[in-house]
């Protein structure tokens, strides 16, 4: 189980070795299948690691494995070290299983790129950075897979480097991330403090003796990570930039896997974060203000795969609320759902784009239904999913989520209709977006641009995964069927225990609302945008508000950007500057002045010498017999 | 066999001066002398036992017996991978040197392994007069390989950083002498401790001129910009090195009261240092820029650690000292080879020079992404293990230094942007190629070099200070 384990994290990363160290040798679709193969290892290895799991009994289902030491320092050690548990096998699964299909798709979609081999190499080590988050033994090991997916994520969005748009917002991500990043290292440095160590075992084995501060910085930390990765308030952006990057990449990182990390981390550090119980709400707060915020914007998108990025904010930030009232196996659950049909999004709307030689405008966009009607198909599974119809799967992760928010208390209800306002967004934003490109007649563009997928090896390609995952988002869900059978909670039972449990009564109520809202929301977006019986209704200032994301970018640049040049500046001019230039000029004078006083010295008088030289050793002679 | 470090590319030097050699002979037997020095350390490696305590091979000749000065070298665990990374960056300085043509040749390369030997004997010596002979030998090629084959400005360059390391020596000197007479021996093992707050500070305004730490850095800038790639190089990557080394053996391990009493100005200092260098290589520019401001920010960021004096800021500190050398060596080969294409190092007109250029885009991209310590690079490690060991001593410097993490990603990123993405840059000509075989030969070790290091920082954190309580030991008996 161990080796599986390892062979499930370096596969990868020895598929980016070959690919970059082979350069010109290996042929472009080469070094896709290359990829594609080492994800299919990993996965396979996954399958047997998850197999041999299941054969300990369940309390018994934790096995640590050290490579190497990675880091000392005094009687400090932190290993290379990984973990293999029912939490980390599920997220291998999902990671290496989902991961498989979106490279195997990008064979398709890149076919004819220029740099194929470096796209493939970043796939890669993406999935190399995400399965080192997942399977890491130690907080630092997170860390570290933690920082290699925020670096595969800037490859693969600037992987159009000559695009400014797409260096721009590959440089964003990376910054907002290193943000998390470094208040991630900061709670770690206060748990080496107080622990001398990072391995979950004795960190959480600590944990109940912490102060209050200590709990809630070390939560706030962690969270600070999480927030930037899984693109939550207040650091949420840089996703919608992020679709500057291939499809595929924003399938596979900026829906299905690298954004849900943070779910991940706090189900992982689940027994520090419940040391800080205020820091677990306001996770939750977090969650339920961005599925709002960006459930709002995606009404108004026009770019397709930016409507589908504020979507996986939004989905994201529900499975922030699931995790930040302690219902781990839910938001875990949910996690698993969002992978499939958000991928089977992307990647359908990848399909799109294709055939639409690369546009990316909705506006243009209609009719679509008749001339691709699997993909249409795709896409409404898809979004019937998101929207959270049964019996999609989306439907049985969210409504259990949205159910263990009853049984919290009144903060939990008051996030119960956050919630709630956010499944009727979902139902309006995703079927207004299907009922745009696909509904109607096909417009003026789609008809002159319009070219139907070919049918050969790439094209098979993009196939196979699309439709693989249509299967798992439309039948996903029945993995668990909340209080009748519960697979992923027993499964997780070890690593985390959820805090709530809804009661059968709370899962219909809020089952039978959630689906009402969602088909409402469908309906309105039926009547504004399908049927278009009825005019979209006009407020400008609430159009721009959402066209302008809330002003946050606005608000981010005039606060931190802007004061750093200013500072940057501010520094070169008034302090660099003196410093360098002043001391040359003073220095030339200096020098100058010493040495026209020296030459003063040399009178060529021999007495004058020789009263020079016995001054000196006389000082000198006094100096020595003093300072002995 | 530890002096044989020193007379290898002494005696190379003298060979390149005394031998009428053709130029092509000069540079190439300057080139196979730095890479023997290169196997004569990893021999020493391969023979140093890490498990055991104490100065190795360490060797001693009476030199002024009634003053106690003698010649005596050796080496500790972490002066091993200090020497380590100096001769690997010297032998590409020289390498690159090789390649690119050197006019003078036979002064240039007998200057260059003068420079190596001398900046070796710094790291072995054991004796604080020898350390201040060695010192004093390492500046003086230095002067000449800034100022006789820098570029335009290099007059003003080396006139500057003649006079602020001139200062520097002298405070050196004069704390030398009274050490060394207050404690009746000039040897480091043997010297104990001191706790004269006056000859600390002479010792940590020297070092502090030299590594440099704001604001004493007003050399750096011109200095960096003026000297040709090579020679950049080195002083970024390896003379600053010896500031920091210097901190260590004599500062820290010689004067551990005076260390307690200036540790908060100190760290203060280099935490300023820190985000100071950050900002401005965010504005810096051109290329060299960048990279000098973000030497200084490194130089206060290795300052904190070792002035941190717990077991994860000093090994994080020599950690760092390790990456450094290698990073800002291999960020300035490279920089000198876009100058060669481009003819300038201003990022406005540079940039897509990605396209079609695969190997220059690769070793950029990764050196840089070390550079800016992205998670899992042997960088990270260092500066891990220093904020963590500073964290300790004071969170607010761990606070900044988390900050600096952040402003190195947004100046090493617009580095690499600024050269490899976008539409080319007016002074990127279609015929600019790729990195030639040559050049990548002597990148790439410095690359690799940062992988392995970065698959296994522990390398060196495990065997810098083999107990606990070196510095007790480097302190000496008395």
């Amino acid at each position: 189980m161990i080796a599986a384990a390892w062979i499930c994290l370096i596969s990868p990363l020895a598929a980016t070795a070959l690919i970059t160290v082979g350069g010109n040798r290996l042929s472009r679709r080469g070094a896709g299948f290359l990829s594609t193969f080492s994800v299919l290892v990993s996965f396979v290895a996954a399958v047997v690691a998850f197999v041999a799991l299941l054969g300990d009994s369940p309390s018994r289902r934790y096995h640590p494995s050290t490579l190497w030491s990675w880091l000392t320092a005094g009687n400090l050690d932190f290993g290379l070290r990984i973990v293999v548990d029912p939490l980390s096998v599920m997220m291998m699964l999902i990671v290496s299983g989902v991961g498989m299909l979106i490279v195997l798709y990008s064979i398709g979609y890149m076919d004819g790129d220029d740099e194929e081999r470096r796209y493939f190499a970043y796939m890669a080590l993406f999935v190399f950075s995400m399965l080192l988050l997942v399977q890491g033994g130690n907080l630092l090991m997170l860390l570290v897979g933690w920082g290699l997916v925020g670096l595969s994520s800037y490859l693969l969005i600037g992987f159009w480097h000559q695009r400014p748009e797409a260096v721009s917002a590959a440089k964003k991500a990376f910054v907002m991330n290193a943000i998390g990043d470094a208040t991630m290292a900061l709670a770690l440095f206060l748990l080496i403090q107080k622990t001398g160590s990072l391995n979950f075992e004795q960190v959480f084995t600590a944990a109940p003796s912490f102060s209050n501060w200590t709990a809630n910085l070390v939560a706030l930390g962690l969270l600070g990570g999480a927030v930037a990765k899984s693109a939550q308030l207040p650091l949420h952006t840089w996703l919608p930039d992020a679709m500057e990057g291939p499809t595929p990449v924003s399938a596979l990182i900026h829906a299905a896997t690298m954004v849900t990390a943070g779910v991940y981390l706090i189900v992982r550090t689940a027994p520090l974060f419940e040391q800080a119980p205020k820091v677990l709400e306001l996770a939750a707060g977090l969650g339920a203000a961005t599925l709002l915020l960006a459930g709002l914007i995606a009404l108004v998108q026009v770019d397709i795969k930016r409507v589908i990025a504020y979507s996986t904010m939004s989905q994201i930030g529900y499975m922030f609320l699931g995790a930040g009232i302690g219902a781990y196996p839910d938001a875990m659950f949910h996690l698993m759902t969002h992978a499939f049909f958000k991928a089977l999004l992307f990647l359908a709307a990848g399909i799109v784009i294709h055939a639409l030689a690369a546009e990316q405008d909705i506006r243009r966009m209609g009719g679509l239904r008749k001339l691709m009607p699997l993909t249409f198909v795709a896409f409404l599974v898809g979004s019937l999913s998101l929207a959270g119809i049964p019996p999609f799967s989306g439907f049985f992760s969210k409504d259990s989520i949205l159910a263990s928010l009853l049984a919290n208390g009144w903060y939990g209800e008051i996030l119960w209709v956050a919630g709630m306002i956010g499944t009727f967004l979902t139902g309006l934003y995703a079927f207004r977006l299907l009922f745009i490109v696909f509904w109607g007649e096909p417009t003026p563009f789609v008809r002159e641009h319009f070219h139907a997928p070919k049918r050969d090896v790439p094209g098979l390609s993009m196939a196979v995964p699309v439709g693989v995952l249509t299967v798992l988002a439309a039948i996903g869900g029945f993995i668990q069927f909340a209080n009748v059978w519960t697979p992923i909670t027993d499964w997780l039972e070890p690593v985390a225990r959820p805090l709530v449990e809804a009661s059968g009564t709370q899962e219909a109520v809020s089952s039978i609302i959630a689906v009402t809202l969602g088909l409402a929301g469908i309906g309105v977006a039926w009547v504004l945008y399908g049927s278009r019986t009825s005019e979209v209704p006009r407020l400008a200032w609430a159009q721009t508000l959402l066209e302008r994301k809330f002003y946050f970018d606005e608000a981010y640049d005039l606060a931190f950007y802007r004061p750093a040049v200013f500072v940057a500046k501010g520094l070169a001019r008034w302090i660099e500057r003196p410093l360098v230039f002043g001391s040359v000029r003073e220095l030339a004078q200096g020098v100058g002045l010493i040495g026209r006083d020296t030459s003063r010295i040399q009178t060529g008088l021999v007495r004058t010498y020789a009263l020079a030289i016995a001054a000196s050793v006389a000082v000198v002679t006094v100096v020595f017999v003093a300072v002995r | 066999m530890t002096t044989a470090l020193i007379l290898l590319p002494v005696g190379g030097a003298l060979v390149v001066w005394l031998l009428p050699l053709r130029p092509f002979a000069v540079a190439s037997t300057a080139f196979l002398v730095a890479l023997a020095e290169v196997a004569l350390w990893i021999d020493t490696l391969a023979r140093f036992d890490f498990s055991r305590p104490g100065l190795q091979f360490d060797e001693q000749q009476s030199w002024f017996s009634d003053l106690h000065v003698s010649y005596h070298v050796g080496l500790y665990g972490f002066s091993l991978w200090l020497v380590g990374m100096s001769v690997v960056v010297l032998a590409a300085a020289t390498g690159y040197a090789f390649w690119a043509g050197r006019d003078r040749p036979r002064a240039y390369y007998g200057l260059m392994l003068l420079l190596t030997g001398a900046i070796v004997g710094v790291f072995l010596a054991q004796d604080l007069l020898l350390f201040y002979v060695f010192w004093e030998a390492m500046l003086v090629p230095l002067y000449f390989l800034v100022g006789v084959w820098g570029g335009p400005g290099r007059l003003r360059a080396t006139l500057l950083f003649v006079i602020y390391t001139m200062a520097g020596s002298l405070l050196m000197l004069a704390s030398i002498i009274v050490l060394g007479i207050s404690q009746g021996t000039f040897d480091l093992v043997d010297s104990g401790t001191n706790s004269s707050d006056w000859i600390f500070l002479g010792f940590v305004a020297a070092f502090a001129v030299k590594a440099p730490l704001f604001p004493l850095h007003a050399w750096l800038p011109e200095t960096y910009r003026e000297s040709s790639a090579e020679v950049s190089a080195v002083l970024s990557g390896v003379v600053s090195k010896l500031a920091a080394f210097g901190f260590l053996r004599i500062a820290i391990a010689k004067f551990p009261g005076p260390t307690a009493d200036f540790r908060t100005p100190i760290l203060v200092l280099a935490a300023c240092g820190l985000v100071y260098g950050s900002l401005l290589a965010f504005r810096a520019p051109d290329l060299r820029g960048v990279i000098a401001y973000s030497s200084l920010a490194q130089m206060g960021l290795i300052t904190l650690g070792l002035f941190a004096v717990n077991p994860l800021g000093l090994n994080g500190a020599v950690l760092q000292m390790v990456n450094h050398g290698l990073i800002s060596a291999a960020l300035f080969l490279i920089a000198g080879a876009v100058e060669r294409r481009a003819a300038t190092g201003e990022l406005q007109a540079l940039g897509g020079m990605a396209r079609g250029r695969p190997a220059l885009a690769t070793v950029l991209m990764t050196t840089g992404v070390i550079a800016l310590a992205v998670p899992g690079s042997s960088a990270f490690a260092g500066e891990f293990a220093i904020l963590a060991g500073v964290f300790t001593t004071g969170w607010g410097y761990a606070v900044v230094g988390a900050a600096a993490i952040v402003f190195a990603a947004m100046y090493m990123l617009r580095l690499i942007s600024a050269v490899l993405h976008r539409s080319p840059g007016r002074a990127v000509t279609e015929a600019a190629l790729d990195l030639r075989p040559a050049e990548l030969g002597i990148i790439v070790p410095l690359v690799l070099c940062l992988l392995v290091l970065s698959a296994w920082p522990a390398a060196i954190t495990e065997r810098s200070f083999p107990t606990g309580n070196t510095l007790t030991e480097l302190a000496g008996s008395r």
